[in-house]
């Protein structure tokens, strides 16, 4: 491809009081406005339900999102566009991840990835349990204090 | 001619060992917006910001502070204003 591409998070918050089923179907369809104009996604985090700060359009929850992609610059325009038109996204945020967040990024999921792990191997050891108990791939707080 | 600063509150008047700043000292380059629960130590009560003289936190640091900690508000994680003390 020619058009050189940087690495984007957007993080959205979802009206609450739809169900599952229909936040999936928000959530694909940014999925599909991300692919159909030229950009892969690497991550989406959906972190659930949260109680809101403060109240935005008189809600007291919302359903947060995080998504990462790999887009040209052309992307964010029509994405944030579609972000204000639909009417079940409350709130979006989109940044740019400059070298020191992608450094971060990547050793924040090193991290998940060696305490899933280790958190396996720990599991299975066990006698008592019937399954190994999985790390939850949702949460993501940020990079890990070294 | 030198005079000291007058001390503003009591714990200007003792000596205390200088503070260095804890993102320095971890060795962090990016502070994360979405990490409510650490950028909350960073904030009163009433939802301020504490300045860098009261953390300790270097002015690199604080500027990146203050900016994940603008983000996590436009994001509904940390109050403009908090309710609590009224």
């Amino acid at each position: 491809m020619d058009k050189s591409k940087r690495l984007y998070e957007s993080t959205i918050i979802i009206n609450a009081s739809l169900d599952d089923t229909q936040v999936d179907a928000v959530v694909a369809r940014v999925q599909e406005v991300i692919t159909r104009n030229g950009g892969n996604i690497t991550l989406v985090n959906k972190w659930g339900r949260k109680r809101l700060a403060y109240s935005i359009n008189k809600k007291t929850n919302g359903y947060y999102v995080n998504l990462e992609m790999e887009a040209p610059g052309t992307l964010l325009a029509v994405l944030e566009r579609a972000y204000q038109l639909y009417e079940m996204i409350l709130r979006y945020l989109t940044i740019v991840l400059d070298r020191k967040a992608i450094a971060a990024h990547k050793a924040a999921l090193e991290a998940a990835a060696a305490a899933a792990a280790a958190a396996a191997a720990a599991a299975q050891t066990d006698p008592v349990t019937l399954q190994p108990r999985e790390a939850d791939p949702v949460k993501v707080d940020g990079p890990t204090v070294v | 001619m030198f005079t000291p600063r007058k001390p503003r509150r009591d714990k200007d008047q003792t000596p205390r060992k200088k503070r260095t700043c804890r993102f320095c000292d971890a060795k962090e380059v990016y502070i994360d917006y979405k990490d409510e629960k650490r950028l909350s130590r960073f904030v009163t009560e009433q939802g301020k910001i504490i300045p860098k003289r009261i953390t300790g936190t270097c002015a690199k640091h604080q500027r990146q502070l203050v900016q994940a900690i603008k983000r996590a508000r436009h994001l509904a994680l940390l109050p403009f204003v908090s309710d609590t003390v009224r």
